[in-house]
């Protein structure tokens, strides 16, 4: 069973700076819950992956190989003469194209954040009301009562308004 | 007043979703009403007659139908890519507008794809247009501009809803935990869970930028390909390269001036007096009127290019637009559009409310009369002249166009008690935490004015 | 064979333009306008061949008839000079046609006799087609039409009835063409002989001033027709190649 210790911090910097410690004390790396996104996260928590652009290029790529497949593919299997014109032409497929390699970036995208952000949450995690409102919340994972005094005392020392624990069944 | 805190957006954002006056149910009342008895009802007696119910005759087999589907589509212009133009350019003054914007979008696309239904002879087989595999192994034709229009619309469709949503995900968390009883089982399931960790957030806001520069193309397509259906075509006048940049514009154009009749109705009955400001009104108001002179060029280019071709055809499109039957209204749509936005030159009527609400209004008016312009003045004359004829809607069609404003209404009534119509994260980012010094992060201000 | 290689195949053969020169027949009309008196009895030919509907007076009013063919009148000048010319209008079975290409469901396309045929009930309705037409010979059924009780025993078995919500135009009288070239496969014959086939309109004209052939057999009527150096098609200029050919009326004044 492992134990999280909550500080709640009235701003970014703060939240920040306790995170920053904390790290650096030797703890396991703190989790942020804050009602905006804060910025210069990366400097302190270490840089993060971003793997949706991988999603989204690919997804566009698919997009596109089918998106044209299915237009000159439908056109060479049930040949459908139109206008005068050949029966495969390029430039109306082109569209059809263009219009699909959008839909499947944004469909992979949407799987690439749901995925890599963990969403829809079905398990519950532990979570901090006040952080949708207006507290930014450190949050750290200690296995014992060791980090925890650690983990208390830092939060305190950098500022925290209220420093809590919170049991979650793992 | 004081300044507005952190918890003062949830307070006035749950306010907003939760605390529903007598008013709101009236109006609520009265737009379900209208759009059954001006919309559903005639658009029922149509499904039994026939589209004959419409005042469509042989030359002229377009019609309100048509241009109202043109108009709406337009309409929806502004909200999602303005929302992306804004977002990727980092401006502030997008925050506190967009989410409410973006709904006009989406409900507008919604009433665009109703307008098709209405439109087609057997709206019952509408499905067909859609590419899937069947027992009869029948495909759409990938060759015609409306099929591009029906793969650009429902992308638009997808991807505006999707981009709506995505965006709101950390409010309905927000809301989630203010909420109580049915409401709060709703947003339970729409937030998905979210936490706000940093790691979310991270994720949030790539998603987020990815999708908007995807949309900024798609939505620039979008009116491209329904400007195709027309410049594709050989008739007189309808037949022109500039057509894809004007519907453009004139989409943007009509898109913005409905955000701002969307920002005063807001401001007004939502009590958004401190999110939505003067200067929201000032910078729509600037952007409107480069887009009414650029608007204007085009026209002017049209009737030039028209002139200058010296077709016989080309040339009896142009003066019967211009000074045939439907005179009275192509200069009724020069007033609304080109000249009244000329008022924009001044700082005192942008940021004036009541003049901008009238202004925008007319705008969409006028919008709306070039699109009816653009569909009736060119079919009743084209080639042959023997097929010459005159189009004049009746009174279904007229009763469905009032209908499908009902309709707008009402979607946009629900959608504000169910999203919060002003994003509580991105004002809480546009405001000056408490331990932040504005002027060294470079995070402006938060100037409540009113 | 699997996909990919009728894939490939397919690609070869219908990338590239001309698919139309392998079809069997090139059905053509010819109207002769010096020949034409403007008498009408090709549109009622048409009309009862056809199932056409009378819409009636208040639809006629609104510019709603149905009419696949149609005299169009055109006057010069005024009225003790004036001077009247008509012109018989159909569906001109275009190859490069502009109603085929906007069609969003295929319920329009060019079919191996090379006409221009519409699949009613393949038809949403879209009214792109007629929108796309410069000849303006499509024709949209606004709504349900009945035949009071008599005139329902005289419908042509041969030719459907068209619903509400679906366009319709001028076929060549496809039924026609199709009996013909049955006969013909059932007589041990390829090819439909010249003659064996006419529409309606072709067949009621009194003066033979319409004509109807194959212009891929050079000895057919139409072919010979063809080279009558007053012939023309209506807006040549479009592009559309028309399937009909016009033959210029010559005046004494030119």
């Amino acid at each position: 069973m492992a134990t999280h210790i909550i500080g709640l911090f009235h701003g970014p910097d703060s939240a920040l700076a306790a995170a920053g410690k904390l790290r650096g004390a030797g703890l396991p790396t703190p989790e942020l819950q804050s009602p905006v996104p804060i910025e210069g996260v990366e400097e302190v928590l270490g840089v993060k992956k971003a793997v949706i652009k991988r999603f989204t290029f690919f997804g566009g790529l698919i997009g596109a190989a089918s998106g044209f497949l299915l237009a000159a593919g439908t056109a060479v299997l049930w040949a459908h003469p139109t206008g005068g014109r050949p029966i495969i032409t390029i430039p109306p497929f082109l569209i059809i194209t263009y219009e699909l390699t959008i839909l499947f970036g944004i469909l992979a995208t949407v799987l690439g954040f749901l995925i890599s952000a963990r969403l829809p949450a079905i398990r519950e995690r532990i979570y901090v009301p006040e952080a949708a409102v207006d507290k930014f919340a450190v949050i750290v994972a200690c296995d014992d009562d060791e980090h925890r005094g650690r983990a208390e005392a830092i939060l305190r020392e950098a500022g925290a308004e209220e420093v809590r624990a919170s049991m979650e069944q793992s | 007043m004081d300044k507005l805190q952190y918890a003062d957006v949830n307070r006035d954002v749950v306010r907003s979703l939760v605390e529903t006056g007598p008013r709101y149910y009236t109006a609520l009342f009265i737009a379900i009403g209208v759009t059954l008895a001006c919309f559903f009802f005639p658009w029922f007696y149509q499904l039994y007659y026939g589209i004959g119910a419409a005042g469509m005759n042989h030359p002229a087999v377009w019609g309100t139908y048509l241009a109202s589907f043109i108009f709406w589509i337009g309409l929806s212009h502004s909200g999602t890519l303005l929302s992306c133009v804004l977002h990727l350019t980092n401006s502030e003054w997008r925050k506190a507008m967009y989410r409410s914007a973006e709904a006009m979008t989406l409900f507008s696309l919604m009433v665009a794809a109703t307008m098709v239904l209405v439109h087609v002879g057997r709206p019952w087989f509408v499905h067909w247009t859609m590419p899937y595999p069947n027992q009869m192994e029948l495909w759409p034709n990938f060759r015609s501009p409306l099929l591009f229009d029906v793969m650009a619309v429902a992308t638009y469709l997808t991807g505006s809803s999707i981009f709506i949503y995505m965006g709101a995900i950390p409010d309905f968390a927000a809301v989630r935990d203010r909420t109580s009883g049915w409401r709060r089982h709703m947003y339970v399931l729409l937030s998905l869970g979210w936490r706000g960790t940093d790691k979310q957030w991270h994720r949030l806001g790539w998603a987020y930028t990815f999708l908007a520069v995807l949309i900024i193309p798609l939505a620039v397509s979008v009116h491209s390909i329904v400007s195709w259906d027309f410049a594709m075509s050989i008739v007189p006048a309808l037949h022109q390269t500039i057509f894809a940049p004007y519907f453009v514009v004139g989409a943007i154009y009509s898109g913005t001036a409905g955000i701002v009749t969307v920002m005063f109705v807001l401001r007004k009955y939502m009590n958004f007096e401190q999110y939505i400001t003067r200067v929201h009104f000032d910078n729509l108001g600037k952007l409107m009127l480069v887009l009414s002179l650029i608007w204007t060029y085009i026209n002017i280019l049209e009737v030039f290019t028209g002139w200058y071709s010296g077709t016989s055809t080309e040339l009896e499109a142009m003066k019967y637009k211009m000074f045939g039957y439907y005179a009275p209204l192509y200069w009724e749509m020069i007033a609304f559009c080109a000249v009244a936005p000329l008022l924009l030159i001044s700082k005192r009527f942008r940021t004036s409310f009541v003049p901008m609400l009238i202004l925008s209004v007319a705008v969409n008016i006028g919008m709306y009369t070039e699109r009816f312009l653009i569909v009736t003045t060119s079919l009743s004359r084209q080639y042959l002249p023997d097929a010459w004829g005159l189009y004049v809607p009746s009174l279904v069609e007229v009763s469905i166009l009032i209908g499908s404003l009902a309709l707008f209404t009402t979607l946009f009534l629900i959608f504000v008690k169910i999203f919060p119509s002003v994003s509580i994260y991105e004002v809480k980012e546009t405001m000056a935490t408490p331990n932040r010094r504005p002027s060294e992060e470079g995070v402006p201000q938060w100037q409540p004015t009113s | 064979m699997n996909f990919f290689d009728r894939f490939t195949k397919g690609w070869q053969k219908y990338r590239k333009p001309g698919y139309y020169e392998e079809f069997d027949y090139a059905w053509t009309m010819t109207i002769d306008l010096d020949r034409c008196t403007g008498c009408s009895a090709c549109v009622t030919a048409c009309q009862a061949e056809n199932n056409i509907p009378i819409v009636g007076e208040k639809a006629f009013a609104k510019g709603r008839q149905m009419q696949w063919i149609r005299i169009e009148r055109y006057w010069e000048g005024e009225y003790p000079n004036a001077k009247l010319s008509f012109i018989p209008m159909l569906c001109q079975q275009c190859d490069a046609a502009p109603c085929e290409t906007v069609c969003p469901v295929s319920a329009t396309y060019h079919n191996q006799d090379g006409l221009n045929t519409q699949i009613y009930n393949r038809c949403i309705g879209t009214r792109a087609c007629a929108v796309y037409c410069p000849y303006e010979v499509r024709y949209f059924n606004y709504n349900d039409h009945h035949w009071d009780a008599p005139l329902d025993q005289q419908l042509n078995p041969d030719v459907t009835v068209r619903e509400k919500g679906v366009m319709e135009k001028c076929t060549f009288c496809i039924q026609r063409i199709r009996t013909a070239k049955d006969e013909a496969k059932d007589d041990g014959r390829r090819r439909v002989r010249d003659g064996d086939v006419q529409p309606a309109c072709v067949q009621t004209c009194p003066t033979e001033a319409l004509v109807f052939g194959d212009r891929k057999d050079p000895q057919s009527k139409v072919s010979k027709k063809l080279k009558d150096p007053r012939a023309y098609r209506v807006l040549e200029e479009l592009n559309t190649l028309p399937s009909v050919v016009y033959l210029k009326k010559v005046d004494a004044d030119g």
